[in-house]
């Protein structure tokens, strides 16, 4: 019995020494402290990931290829979990989501530095430009406009931005291989297409100095086509550029095709 | 008399078991999360199963005949993990070797240790031919076990005999700690799995209840484990583990040796990992497996080797799959 004792006396001085853990603030100053975010974003046809010339089908029936997938994101804002939010500068605040630019992975990354400490839950951003940041003239875009003439992201600067541009091809029971072309934004300043979108993040995003945490965005473009409205190629919607109808349904529909799959704190 | 005596060591070891549960609880109240350091795709998932897990009980602690040894272990488990979101996104291969020194040693009658000290060679290959190899010292694991061995009825109560006659069943309860004797790195870099590790950088404490029944023809060994998985210093903290195991075994015995070959099934069941008091989506999972092998004895020597195929599984929602195992093994009876 006495080494029984001993045995089991020893494994659980063991258990009490292994485990008891340093003590460590609950509460963390995150004063001054600055930290990166990269938004990783994830373009996918339900759940297949995006694919170049891979043929797919809306919910019309009508098949469709895409060559072109990009589009603008703005004023990125972070919301922490005591309510406050944390806004990107506003002149870095603007990006461009090209599918040509992805990874391996097929995926887009957007990375935030020097953004406040802080433990976030959610992200809002809008879809292309607001009418403040075209208001302020194309001095005021700074390089951003060269950019985004370079991606073929610009119409004319009366016109304004493309918000969204989806080129490639598609195929319905009358017409084949014919082009598609969605190249939705705002129009001037006559129609206003810009829409934001918040999301909430699975599981607190914790921005710190040495850490460089990444947020999985899953964009469906299936969603552009059928979102809250289901459109037919067919029908008016295989060339969207400056119709206020049809740019504003593809808007809606635009702004509707995020959500955040999952989050990595690094 | 017997049995008070045996009712005795039981509560015993049920109230150091218990007390040992509490002692892990206490600290686990006051969870220091603040950081930890990690980059996975799919999803943050660092599957234990993976790289870390082959101390598992599912593997087994020890021989058929639950005898005292040491020897050399060389496990092959191979996987495949989806590399993205997406039902179409890429996967990647995993194999990992395992070399194990363990061994059983017996502290007296009733009273023994299993050690167990792997080496691991991780190797993963992504779709595109881009490989990782990660190798080194794994997670190393000591048991502390006592064995309850039952005695068959004394027919004569008159008879004083000094030796018992064995049932052939007994129970064994374990209790011991894997310890981070493997290195948990951080991220390599954004493609690595941190499931790819090595270790798990936490303590975990193991508890362990089997039963074992041995005659000259046949014999079943059935085991349970569970695994109190401690936080590591990346303040990241595995789900908790239940693995189980039986096996069937029977004995053909030839002149110069025996040949046992078994037939049973394992399976482990893994609760969701907890980061910064959150536990994240899909890092749960469970698996079932059949294995089949068999033990030759030849004079001091056990070789052995056995075959796992999953039956069912469901890891990590659906991300991380389990293909198959491998093990062999020589053991020197001591």
């Amino acid at each position: 019995m006495k080494i029984l004792k001993y045995t089991l006396g020893l494994l659980l001085s063991i258990f009490i020494a292994s485990c008891s853990s340093d003590d460590h603030d609950t509460m963390e100053d995150l004063t001054g402290q600055t930290g990166s975010l990269i938004l990783k974003f994830d373009n996918g046809i339900g759940n297949q990931d995006f694919i170049f010339g891979t043929t797919y089908t809306n919910f019309k029936g009508e098949t469709y290829q895409l060559e072109t997938l990009k589009y603008l994101i703005s004023n990125v804002r972070l919301t922490d979990n005591q309510g406050n939010t944390y806004t990107y500068p506003e002149e870095e605040n603007i990006f461009i989501v090209s599918e040509a630019n992805g990874n391996a992975a097929g995926e887009i990354y957007i990375t935030l530095n020097n953004i406040d400490a802080a433990n976030y839950t959610h992200v809002t951003f809008g879809i292309g430009v607001d009418q403040e940041r075209y208001a302020s003239g194309a001095d005021g875009q700074g390089d951003f406009l060269t950019t985004a003439q370079d991606e073929g992201m610009m119409w004319s600067w009366a016109t304004g931005y493309r918000f969204m541009r989806l080129d490639g091809t598609y195929s319905s029971p009358t017409k084949t291989n014919a082009a598609l072309n969605i190249h939705m934004g705002s129009v001037g300043t006559s129609v206003d297409n810009y829409k934001e979108t918040t999301l909430a993040f699975p599981n607190e995003v914790l921005v710190r100095e040495a850490k460089e945490p990444s947020v999985h965005i899953k964009a469906d473009i299936a969603q552009v086509f059928d979102g809250l409205t289901s459109v037919s190629f067919d029908a008016g919607y295989a060339q969207v550029h400056t119709d206020e109808i049809t740019t504003g349904v593809i808007a809606t529909n635009m702004s509707g095709i995020f959500s955040v799959h999952h989050v990595h704190n690094d | 008399m017997k049995d008070s005596q045996n009712f005795n060591k039981i509560s015993l070891f049920v109230i150091a078991f218990i007390m040992n549960i509490h002692a892990i609880k206490a600290t686990e109240i006051d969870p220091p999360f603040d950081t930890y350091k990690h980059v996975f795709e799919p999803f943050g998932v660092t599957c234990d199963l993976c790289g870390c897990s082959t101390s598992s009980g599912s593997f087994g602690f020890g021989t058929l005949s639950n005898s005292n040894f040491v020897g050399i272990r060389y496990i092959y488990q191979s996987f495949e993990s989806k590399d993205g979101i997406f039902s179409n996104s890429p996967t990647t291969k995993e194999t990992f070797n395992t070399y194990q020194l363990w061994a059983q040693l017996p502290i007296n009658d009733v009273f023994y240790l299993s050690l167990n000290v792997p080496y691991q060679d991780l190797n993963r290959a992504y779709e595109n031919g881009y490989k990782e190899n990660l190798n080194g010292l794994g997670d190393s694991s000591i048991m502390g076990w006592y064995k309850l061995q039952f005695y068959k009825k004394e027919s004569d109560s008159l008879t004083f005999s000094t030796e018992r006659m064995a049932s052939g069943h007994s129970l064994q309860f374990g209790v011991g700690v894997k310890l981070p004797t493997g290195k948990f790195e951080e991220a390599l870099a954004d493609n690595v799995n941190p499931g790819f590790q090595v270790g798990t950088g936490s303590v975990d404490g193991v508890f362990a209840i089997g039963y074992n029944y041995g005659s000259n023809k046949f014999g079943v060994n059935t085991l349970m484990t569970y695994y109190l998985k401690g936080e590591n210093k990346n303040d990241y903290q595995f789900g908790n583990q239940f693995s189980y195991s039986t096996n069937f075994f029977t004995a053909f015995s030839k002149k110069n040796y025996n040949i046992m070959p078994f037939i049973g099934f394992s399976g482990d069941v893994y609760d969701k990992i907890t980061q910064y008091n959150e536990t994240l989506a899909d890092t749960d999972g469970k698996i079932l497996s059949g294995t089949i092998g068999s033990e030759v004895a030849i004079e001091k020597f056990i070789f052995g080797t056995n075959y796992t195929l999953p039956l069912s599984q469901n890891l990590f929602g659906g991300n991380v799959k389990s293909k198959n195992r491998f093990s062999i093994y020589v053991n020197f009876a001591l």
